[in-house]
Formats: C-alpha cells, structure tokens, sequence
C-alpha cells in the first residue's frame, strides 16, 4: 500500500488535524527548549527537543517516519514547559515516537515496563519469589542480558496487600465533603501504605475519601509508543472515576499519572471523551489541594515540630502540572522543619526510560547534578512526588526518599 | 492561588523586579508563559550604545538622549544616578558572575562577525574582550563547531577600529577538537571544557600560536556552573587573558545569567513557576484583583496586591500585531502606543527605520502602565522591560539597562507603596 | 574587441523553458550556449507555486491546454521523477462554489482525457483532515509538486553533460543583427564586468514574461503580456495533496505542499513591467480568505513570506472577458522570419512549467528548421540526471539523510536541513555565489527562521572554505538579509513577526551587522 493509499484508507491512526502538529508554527528556533533539555545535554543520541520536534515535523509526511532518535526523548515535558511560544514539543515528540513504535514495533521490554498493573497483578501471587528475583544479580544480570532491564535500575517490590484491598475494608466516615481518590498502580500494588497515609491526611481535614475501583491511567503505554492501548486504559479509568456520583475533586498523588488525566490522555492521546474531559478539570495534585484547602482556611495545622531537614525535588510532571510547588507551600507550615528547594528539572529516570539497559547511562547522566545537589545538602530525608523518581533517586543516592504526604502525616501524627 | 506579588514575565525585568520584591519581604510568584529572553541573551549588559552617534559615556549621555527621544523608557529614570544604583544592585545580585563596569564609559567587546559593538556591563569572562584601546589579540575556534567563525572574526576585527581610533591585530586559529564531533553542540562543548584534560589539550594547541598577542578570543562555551574555574585555568594555561564573545542562541553566557538571577530570587524566597501563561485580569474599581493563569487542565485566578506586566515586546508576545496592523497587549487589554494608523510600520530596508519598534505600552514615573484616559491603568499593576514604549532597544544597545532600570523603578515605587 | 564564443543555438533566458530547450537541442547534438541575466530559475519558474498541473484547471475553460498538462504531466512522471513529489490532486466543491461547475468540470475532463476520480467528502477528509468538512463534493486527479529549481539545475546540467555552456549573471546588452538575419548576441559578464559577443546560428528567445524585451532588442515584437501572481508561503504542509477549489478560476483557489511548505495561490493582475514585484497587502487578505475555505483556521496558521511570479501570458486565441486567466495557458513558437522577416530568432511565449519540456520540443523544432537540419527530440524518453531510477522526490529524505549524516556533518540551515557539506557542493558549483543563489539550490534561508540563524553561518563558512574573501562576506550576509526581508514584510504579524523580532536580534543584537567593518 503507497502512502497516498493508506492515508485515503484511513489506515493512519492519528489525525493530522488536532493542534498539536500545528502549533509548530510558532516555533522560533529560539533553541530555549535545547538548552533547557536535560536528556539532550547528555547525551549525542538525542539531538534535541527542537530539532526531533517542530523541526522534524516539518518533514514528517504520514506514517514513513525516517528520523530514529526521537526514541531518545524521555517525554520529560520541559520542553514544552520553557517554551515561551506555545509549541507542544514534547506532544510532538509524543506522537512521532508512537507512528516510530508503529513502523517498527513494540519490543518485548517495553510491553512489559509499560504496564505496571499487569507486573503487580502477576507479582502478588508469587511475590517472595518475585521481590528476591528482582533483588538477586545473577537474575538482574540475565534479564539485562535478555530483556534489555538495566541490572541496577530500581525496581520495586510487590506489596503483600493492594492499596484496593485495604480500601474496600476501609469505610469512610460520614463527612459532607468528599473527594475521589485516584491512587495510581504504583501505590496499589507497591507502596500501599502512600494510600492510606493519603487517606488519612484527607479525613484528618474532615474530608471523606472515596476509592472506586480503578486501573492503569496508560502512561506507560504511552511513553512506550503504543497509544491504541494507552487510550484504552485512560478512557477506562477516566470512566470509572467519573461513576462515583456527585462532582467531587478527583484527588492524584502521583504526579505523573495525575498529569495524564489532567492533560496528556486529552493532549497527546487525543482523546475526546466527556468523561475525561470533566474528570480532567476536576483532578487535582494532593499538595495541589491541600494548598487550596489552607488558602480558604480550611486546613488543619495542628503539626507536631519537625527537627529535621528535607530537600525538596520537584519531578518533571510535577512541575508540568504548573501548579508551582505546593507541596514546599505546605509543607512551609510545619514548625521545626528546614526545607530546601532542590531546583533541578529531572532526576532522569522519566518513568521506565532509565530502566532501559540502553538508556540507563543517560539516565544518570542527567541526574547527576540533583545527584550531588542532594550529597551537597545532605539532608536528613528527601522528598518526591512520583515514585519511579523516589526509587531512581534513593538507588542512586543512598538517601531515604519519601512522598512529601508522607512527612505530612508525621508532622499530624507526631512520630 | 495567592500571593503578595505576581510578576508575569521571567526575563531580566521580571526576575530583577521578582527578586528586589521579594528581598524587599514580599511574598512572590514569578508566572511566565516560558523561559524568556536570558537563554537567548549574550550575556552583556547593554545600557546605551548607540544614541544615534556611538557613546563613549552613557552617564554623561543619557540626559540629553532622554531629551531627544521623548518618551524613552529612560524617561522613568528621576537621574543617571538611578540607573548607576541599580546597576550596582545587579552587580552585586549577580556576584559570582563577576560582572565588572559602570556608566562611566562603555566597553567595546568583538561581535561573532568580528566588528565592535559597545556594552555598559561585561560578565567577568568578557572582561578581557574589551578592545577600547586596541590591541593584539589571537582569536580561537573550534573546527566543526558551527556558531562561531575565526577567520571572518579576526579578519573584520583587524579592520575594526574603536570609537578612540587604536588599532586593533586579530588573527586566526582553528583548534582541532579532541573529542568525536557530537560534542561540539553549544552545550555539550561547554559541558566537557569542564573536564580540565580537555582544556589542557586545547591550550597545549593554541599555545604555539599566541606570540605576542595580548588576549585570546574565544566561543561562549567556557563551562555552565563551573565558569568562573573555567576561564580561570584557561588564563593561566595560556598565560593570556581570555574572553568570550557573545554568541548565537542556545547562549552559555546568558543562561548562566538565568541560573543565577533564578537562584536569587529562590534564596529571596520568591517562587518561579513556567509554562503557565497569563490569559485574563479581574478588576475591582482602581484595582486589579486577579489575574487567571493557566495549569495543566485548568486556569485558575491569582490574586495578589500588586502586579508586574513584564512579558517582553513583539518577540514573546508581550504585544501582538494582528494581520490588520492591529496591536494589543494580551492580558490586560492595555492601550498601546505604536504606529498601528502609521500605514507602513516597517522600512524598505532591512537596516531602515521601522517603526513599529516603537510601540508599546507607556508608563507614569512610577511604572505604571497608562490607560486610555493618561491615567494609570491600575493602581497596583506595574510594567517593565521591553513592553515599554519609545525604545529601540537593537539600534541604542539599551535592551538589559531598560529591563533593569524599569525593573528597579517599579520595584522600588511598589516596595514604597506597601512600606 | 570583446572576447566571442560561437554556438549553433544561443538561448535566451535560465528559466524551465530555456533549460528545456539547452536540454533538448543537446540532446539533438547542437552546440548550445544558455545565457540568464541572472541565476537560473529566477523568473516565473523560481517563482511560482510548485504545481505540475494534472490538466483539471483547464478542463472547462482551456481544453487544449488540459490535454497538453495531461499529457505532459504523464511524461515528466518518467524523465524528471527526481523533482516531483507525487502528491496526488483533489478538487474540492466547498459550500460557496457553484456546484454546476463541478458537473463541467467532470464533462471536461471526460472530454479532455485528464484522468479524474470522483470520491466521498469522507474519504477526502481522511486524506486530509484538515480539509474544509463542509466540502460537498471531491475529485481525485493526478496533481502533483514540481520543484521548479532542480527541474531548471537537472535540464542545465544534461546539457552541460551533452557540452552546452550555461553562463549565469550574463545578461544580453544587444542582438547581433546581420541584414535581415539575428547572428548573434552581445552578453556582458556582471561578475567580471566583461563584455562578450556570442554567435549562434540560430537565437532562441525564451526568456518568458521577458520575451517582448529580449525581442526588441532585434527590432522584432513578441506580444506576451505579463500577468502577476502573488503566492503566499506557509510555514507548514497544511495538507499533504494539492487541493483545488472546483471553480473557475479566482485568488487563491489552490493549496499547494511543495517541500517543507505550503503554497497558497494565486492572484492575476496585468502589470506593464515584468519586473513589477509590488506586492499589495488586500491581495494576501484575499488569498488567506480563500485559504480559509478549504482550510479552517488558515487564519491562524503562519504565513511565512509573499512573493510574486510573472505568467508569460500570450493572446495567442483570446478567450476575452474576465481577465488574463481565460487567455489560454497553452503556448505558442514564433519564427520571426515568418512573421517579421528576420531569421535566425525564435522566440517561444505562453505556456508553463507542466508544458516546459512540449514548448521546448516544439521551439527546437523550429529552431532545428532555422538550421536547416531537422533532428527528432528524444527528451520524452530520456530521463533527467537523478531520474533514471523513476523515484519520486520524499518530503523525509533530507530528516533520514540528517539521522544517518549526525555530527560528522554540522547543519548550517536548520529549518530546511542544510548541512556545510550541502552547502559547499552547492556553492562549488557556482562562481561567487549570492547565498540568495545557494538558497535556490539548497533551500537555505527557506525555513521558519527566514536566515536568522543560518546567514552568518553560510557567509562565515564560505569565507573560510576560500569562495569568499572578507568583504564579499560581509555583503553576502547583509544582501540576504535584505533580499529575505523583502518577503517577510508583507506578513510580518503574530508568529511571524515574533521570528521577525528574534532574527532583529541576531543580526543587530548579536552580530551586529549595521557596524561591521566595510
């Protein structure tokens, strides 16, 4: 089938109409966005946000795609961010990495990394055997060998229990204010425990939780190219947050799989569905809404002194959200404690890329400088949003990183 | 969300006038649509260059260039003396940049293309490429790295002469780079000049061909966080004095300024978000009380007690021109000063007079944008930076010490205001 | 004594039909000299829109000229596949168009044999999406981009393999009159200064909207009167098939993706001076309002830059009322010893660029009949330098070559992915190149950034490759800034007003160019 043919057989899967193509008209070539590109900088395998976007696009005529190194942007976002000209070009990078993964193929790992639901769902059952296996070099060692895992990217451990289980025994008190819980993969099926620290920050204010049944927002389907199933899965659990009855906020404490419903499911995957469209406006950041909440008056500050320091690390699809970093703005309220503002844009793990044995190097080679910004301010804790962050940062660092709501919870529980 | 003070705009006037605000005790939230105009900067800081005759001294010429060209932003200026104080604050501000002169006389540093252009402030890795009184000077490439030319460089340079007439002798080198030719992208080069084995091999190449030259030219690539170490070694490996040249965006020496104008203003305490544009403003009789920026799924009102309109010119969006030669200032409405019933605002010529340049919006001494009735728009919204009025900040190398002054007057009428 | 060349045929004029008839007579076996006042390429052909013409725009109006396009197009599809891009046509009935016309429009292409394909607005709109949804009816032809430059390079240099001299910068002072017979030619060289007399047994005339002038000089009248066009270029392939409006012919009723960009065209208004370049503002208004009917949101896209073209328009059978664009498109071959008595000129006026490589065929013959020596054209079956493989130009190319070359070869222009090895092929080639020439070979400059960053550096790297000394340099750069300033102004608002104020910087913040050294 020639180009012409496929196109006219309504073969190609995006449609070249939506805006982010042709926001590339407002590029500049200032190069803002190569200078501001960690993963450009560290590597000659990416040239550059500019050049594999607005640039490349001008070339890019249907599905034949000639350029290979947009599989080199981690979709970090800063690009787009320090744009000062409206260009999407991380959605462009987006979508030319998803027509690459197309033409080529998906391989194996990616399919893999791409679904962490479908990882702790296999895991759980067998999940001493799984943790000591993820733990064990030999295995590492062969699964970079065969899968193309980097041996010393984190990788967690499967939970005894999932965040569902917990909350399904849960029964949340009968407060008139309610919010939605939007828990993400990570926190049902490894770090159960963020769940319900969340949820008890949330009722400490006198705010009921609801946690509706709920899977995989797709993210990692998308960064991984396969958007046909990364549309499947945002549109479904934008379904089944917008089922719970009322419209309450829809409440993220992951950053990056609440920047997927806030915006990169409508943006990037294209997708037109009233139920996303209202669950999008009405998701919020925890910090986000906990700022929110204290501006109206209405959060607790009853906190316990905190003697401690805490650096600050604000992940790429935190500050993507461009919500400023409410968590510092919180966090500010709890006597004792010395925050520092880590002001690096990425820790360069960008979900699964620096799990990647051939992207691992460049991984740590942008977060080198938050690296040795956190050794330099040898805090006592550092603080994250997004978990594949934390993992990234505590592996490579050696420093205890915790969710921000984490600390939140000491400074109400004073322990 | 709520501030004390939001400033929209994260280039040299917003940052300068986020920082002075928030050292002045204030809570701020610095909004801009991207990262403005320093990546893109050379890194000088040009006060008057040009006004229309070459100036040797911009303290003693202001005064009669704010005669001529009414309506200048330098209007604002109560003094030179002013203008002299603030720049002293920003010397300080930005101490370990090392940024050296004042209004007592205007340096003369090579472009790229090898003439002279005049500069008020040098950071400390120009310095030595003031050429005011001539000289003999090596000027040193890198084969392959595409944004900066030795031969043309130095042979304009040697014809060049400075305002005072001394004659100045560049010559040509092009160094091999010792590396593969992937890293000679702007920051990858500057990245590996941190590595001191690189730079050891490149003065060891370059040192045979200095003779009796006074300094060596260089491209702005001397390092990112570790400059001031960079340049340092190089001088003393070369036993010359080393400058940079400002260069073609992405551009070392104005990043760096960003990253230290973006660090004070966290040390201040002040709060930077980008990516998040300005798209609306809530009055409240002589006051603004909001003013909407946009998050990822949401806009959202800011309220604040005053507000900083420093969002640029033509180039990002500070002022549009619509297909109909219509002009407007997007967030506020505000009434712009322009040419818009001129029927040409642009020049045959490239180097003709445009004058569209001019338009913008006008301010009172105190920085406050005018509206249609003369009066200010607003009791509590200020503006700064290249949104002013009257200015042709490329003709006059004026740009940074009209962000500067206007950043500082406005600063100081709002700190004045709230004390 | 000025310095005297000698050829058979001396042709007049470096544009599609010139470089057809060097290309042609060559391949006849006759010795050619080419002669161009300026660059080759730098009249109608350089400057026109990018269409080869599946022959559907005649169909109702021009019958003749629809049968020639087809056909034409048919050939160059097998000799010049290097320079085309097979984009494929549709002619679109939007809600304002006279549905009646698209009832004529199919008769006439049944009656033309111009090959046409009635298909479902659904289905164009997933060709092209960002077609008008509104659109009530859509025609699949055999439209197609032509870049009119490497058509003109390839012809050139077919010749020149065959052992034509092509002389660029040369214009003619003067035709050599012998009695009643033309004999030759007086050339001056602008890059030396030189005068020089070239004589030809026969002098071809094609130097298109230019033709009365070049005609004149020989005291013989060529009645081709200039019809220009304004053409707007937009920053991106907005569609990806040359999309035309099923109507009769009006200001922008064709969008056009040639290379990185789209071309909106045209309008039609007789001028005296072919050179006339006078571009004004109501016609962008018009033709970004008629983008706006195929494209919603063409308003908003980026328009990038304005120029003009000059259609060599020759009242050959003057259809009359309406304007020049009912006057056929066809051409027509003037043996001025016929019609004036003065042999050895030939002149050839009308025509277009689908229909280059006829009207030379049919200028060569009557060349070829000056002569005395009739030879048959082979050019139908002789494909082009670079189109022996039948491969149809690819907008990916220059990405996939960009990919594979990385930073063993730095890119000088970004937007159109020019490297210095590009650039100095391109550049060897000529004689003191103007970067303006290097842009026509290369696309330099062409991009969103309209030079900004691209300029100094070609300037610089030439100088330092050894094409430039020091001076050349400094005016090479500020002549392109003001040649690629001339386009802009007339589109200098939103986005590209912003590029405008970024490029100010570079050349006067950054580089300074206004002070550097004479």
């Amino acid at each position: 089938m020639t180009l012409i043919e496929k196109w006219a057989a309504g073969r190609l899967t995006e449609s070249e109409a939506e805006w982010v193509r042709p926001s590339l008209d407002g590029c500049i070539k200032c190069t803002v966005c190569e200078s501001a590109c960690p993963f450009a900088a560290a590597t000659p395998l990416f040239p550059g946000p500019k050049t594999v976007g607005p640039q490349e696009e001008r070339f890019r005529y249907g599905p034949l795609t000639a350029d290979r190194s947009v599989d080199y942007c981690s979709g970090c976002g800063i690009c787009s961010r320090v744009c000062p000209q409206d260009v999407r070009i991380a959605e462009i990078n987006s979508r030319a990495r998803a027509r690459l993964k197309e033409q080529q193929g998906i391989r194996l790992r990616d399919q893999l990394l791409a679904r962490p639901d479908v990882m702790g769902r296999l895991g759980r059952p067998a999940r001493p055997l799984f943790n000591w296996i993820m733990a064990a070099a030999p295995f590492r060692a062969a699964m970079e060998w065969t899968l193309g895992i980097h041996r010393r990217a984190a990788i967690p451990r499967v939970a005894p229990r999932t965040f569902q289980q917990w909350s399904r025994r849960h029964s949340p008190p009968p407060f008139p204010d309610r919010v939605v819980y939007f828990h993400g993969c990570s926190t049902n099926y490894f770090e159960p425990r963020l769940g319900r620290l969340a949820v008890a920050v949330l009722e400490h204010q006198g705010i009921a939780v609801d946690v509706p049944p709920q899977g995989c927002c797709g993210l990692p389907l998308q960064s991984n190219g396969n958007f046909p199933a990364a549309r499947a899965y945002a549109t479904r659990l934008a379904r089944q947050l917008h089922a719970v009855p009322d419209s309450q906020p829809v409440i993220a404490s992951s950053t990056s799989c609440g920047l997927m419903l806030k915006r990169e499911a409508r943006e990037i995957l294209g997708i037109e569905d009233p139920a996303l469209a209202d669950v999008s406006r009405r998701t919020w950041d925890i910090f986000e809404y906990l700022r929110e909440l204290h501006e109206r008056g209405g959060l607790r500050t009853d906190f316990h002194p905190l003697e401690l320091t805490a650096a600050y690390h604000a992940p790429c699809q935190q500050q993507n959200q461009l919500i400023g970093k409410p968590a510092l703005d919180v966090l500010a309220l709890v006597p004792g404690l010395r925050l520092i503002e880590l002001d690096r844009d990425c820790c360069g793990v960008a979900g699964t890329y620096g799990v990647k044995r051939e992207k691992y190097d460049i991984s740590m080679a942008v977060g080198d400088r938050l690296f040795s910004d956190i050794r330099d301010a040898a805090p006592d804790l550092v603080l994250c949003d997004s978990e594949t962050c934390r993992w990234h940062i505590a592996k490579a660092t050696g420093f205890t990183v915790i969710h921000p709501l984490e600390l939140l919870h000491r400074a109400y529980h004073g322990y | 969300m709520i501030t004390d003070a939001l400033v929209i705009g994260a280039g040299t006037a917003g940052l300068a006038t986020a920082t002075r605000l928030a050292q002045g005790g204030l809570r701020v939230l610095v909004a801009a649509a991207g990262e403005g105009s320093l990546p893109l900067a050379g890194g000088t800081i040009d006060v008057l260059g040009y006004g229309p005759g070459p100036v040797e001294t911009p303290l003693s010429a202001l005064p009669v260039f704010v005669e001529a060209n009414l309506g200048h932003p330098y209007e604002l200026l109560t003094s030179p003396e002013e203008l002299a104080e603030c720049l002293e604050w920003f010397r300080r501000l930005t101490g370990p940049l090392g940024y050296i002169g004042d209004l007592s006389r205007n340096h003369w540093v090579p472009t790229l293309l090898g003439g002279l252009r005049p500069a008020g402030l040098l950071p400390l890795t120009m310095a030595a490429g003031d050429l005011s009184r001539g000289g003999e000077v090596v000027i040193a490439g890198i084969r392959g790295f595409r944004d900066f030319h030795s031969p043309l460089m130095a042979s304009n340079l040697s014809q060049a002469t400075a305002p005072a007439g001394a004659a100045i002798e560049a010559r040509a080198v092009e160094l091999a780079w010792p590396g593969p030719a992937s890293d000679l992208a702007p920051f990858r080069v500057a990245q590996r000049l941190e590595d001191p084995e690189i730079r050891r091999q490149l003065a060891a190449q370059l040192r045979p061909h200095l003779g009796r030259a006074d300094a060596v030219g260089m491209p702005p690539i001397l390092g990112r966080a570790r400059t001031a170490e960079v340049h340092a070694d190089l001088q003393q490996r070369l036993e010359r004095r080393v400058f940079e040249t400002p260069g073609l965006p992405p551009s070392l020496p104005g990043l760096r300024l960003f990253d230290r104008l973006r660090q004070a203003l966290r040390e201040a305490g002040g709060r930077l978000v980008l990516g998040s544009k300005a798209v609306a403003a809530m009055r409240d009789g002589r006051a603004i009380r909001s003013v909407t920026i946009t998050q990822a799924s949401r806009a959202v009102p800011v309220n604040a007690r005053v507000f900083v309109l420093a969002t640029g010119g033509f180039g990002t969006g500070g002022i549009v021109r619509d297909q109909h030669g219509g002009l407007s200032e997007p967030i506020f409405d505000l009434p712009v000063a322009g040419p818009a019933d001129r029927p040409q605002p642009f020049g045959t010529e490239y180097f003709s007079d445009h004058p569209l340049e001019l338009a913008g919006v006008s301010a009172d001494a105190r920085g406050r944008p005018l509206g249609v009735d003369g009066i200010p728009f607003a009791d509590n919204l200020y503006a700064a930076g290249a949104i002013l009025a009257g200015a042709r900040p490329w003709r006059e190398k004026s740009g940074e010490g009209i962000s500067l002054a206007t950043a500082y007057r406005a600063a100081a009428s709002i700190l004045r205001g709230e004390s | 004594m000025p310095r005297t060349l000698d050829c058979q045929i001396l042709v007049i004029g470096g544009g599609s039909t010139g470089a057809g008839v060097a290309w042609d007579a060559a391949l006849r076996g006759f010795q050619v000299i080419l002669a161009d006042r300026g660059d080759l390429a730098t009249g109608t052909t350089g400057r026109y829109h990018g269409l080869l013409h599946s022959g559907g725009r005649y169909v109702v109006r021009d019958p003749d000229s629809a049968r020639e396009c087809a056909r034409e197009n048919a050939i160059l599809r097998e000799v010049a596949s290097d320079c085309i891009e097979d984009t494929g046509g549709l002619f679109v009935s939007t809600p304002v168009d006279d549905p009646e016309y698209a009832e004529r429009f199919l008769a006439g292409c049944q009656q033309t044999g111009v090959a046409v394909e009635e298909i479902r607005p659904q289905a164009a709109l997933r060709r092209e999406p960002r077609l008008n949804p509104a659109i009530r009816r859509a025609f699949a032809v055999a439209d197609a981009s032509v870049d009119g430059w490497k058509l003109v390079w390839a012809c050139t240099r077919a010749a020149q393999e065959l052992g034509a001299r092509v002389l660029t910068y040369h214009p003619v002072t003067g035709l050599v009159r012998d009695v009643d017979r033309v004999v030759g030619a007086r050339l001056r060289d602008l890059r030396s200064g030189e005068e020089l007399e070239v004589r030809a047994q026969c002098v071809v005339n094609a130097a298109g909207a230019w033709s009365g002038q070049v005609a004149r000089l020989a005291g013989c009248e060529v009645a081709v009167r200039p019809g220009k066009g304004v053409m707007v270029a937009m920053n991106h392939r907005l569609v990806n098939t040359v999309v035309n409006r099923c109507n009769p012919p009006g200001d922008g009723d064709i969008l056009v993706p040639i290379r990185t960009v789209s071309v909106i065209g045209t309008t039609d208004t007789p001028v005296e001076d072919p050179d006339d370049a006078e571009v004004d503002p109501a016609e962008v208004a018009r033709l970004l309002d008629a983008g706006e009917v195929l494209v919603p949101g063409f308003h908003e896209a980026r328009a990038l830059r304005v120029w003009t073209g000059v259609r060599p328009l020759f009242p050959k059978a003057a259809a009359g009322e309406g304007g020049d664009r009912f006057v056929t498109r066809s051409h027509t071959v003037i043996r001025h010893a016929r019609s004036e008595g003065v042999a050895g000129l030939v002149s050839v006026a009308g025509g277009k660029v689908t229909t280059f490589r006829l009207m030379a065929k049919d200028t060569v013959d009557a060349a070829a009949a000056e002569l005395a020596d009739e030879r048959p054209c082979r050019t139908a079956t002789t494909p082009l330098p670079d189109s022996a493989a039948r491969r149809f130009y690819w907008l990916g190319s220059r990405a996939q070559e960009f990919e594979r070359a990385g930073a063993e070869n730095p890119i000088v222009c970004e937007c159109e992915l020019v490297s210095t090895a590009d650039l100095l092929a391109a550049a060897s080639r000529r004689p003191q190149p103007h970067i303006d020439d290097l842009r026509r070979a290369m696309r330099i400059g062409m991009g969103p950034c309209q030079g900004g960053f691209c300029a100094f550096r070609a300037a610089a790297t030439l100088h330092r490759e050894g094409a430039y000394d020091r001076r050349q340099a400094n005016s090479a750069l500020r002549e392109f800034v003001e040649e690629r300033w001339r386009g802009q102004r007339p589109v200098l608002w939103g986005q590209q007003l912003r590029q405008a104020e970024l490029d100010r910087w570079l050349f006067e913040g950054v580089l300074d160019i206004e002070h550097v050294p004479g």
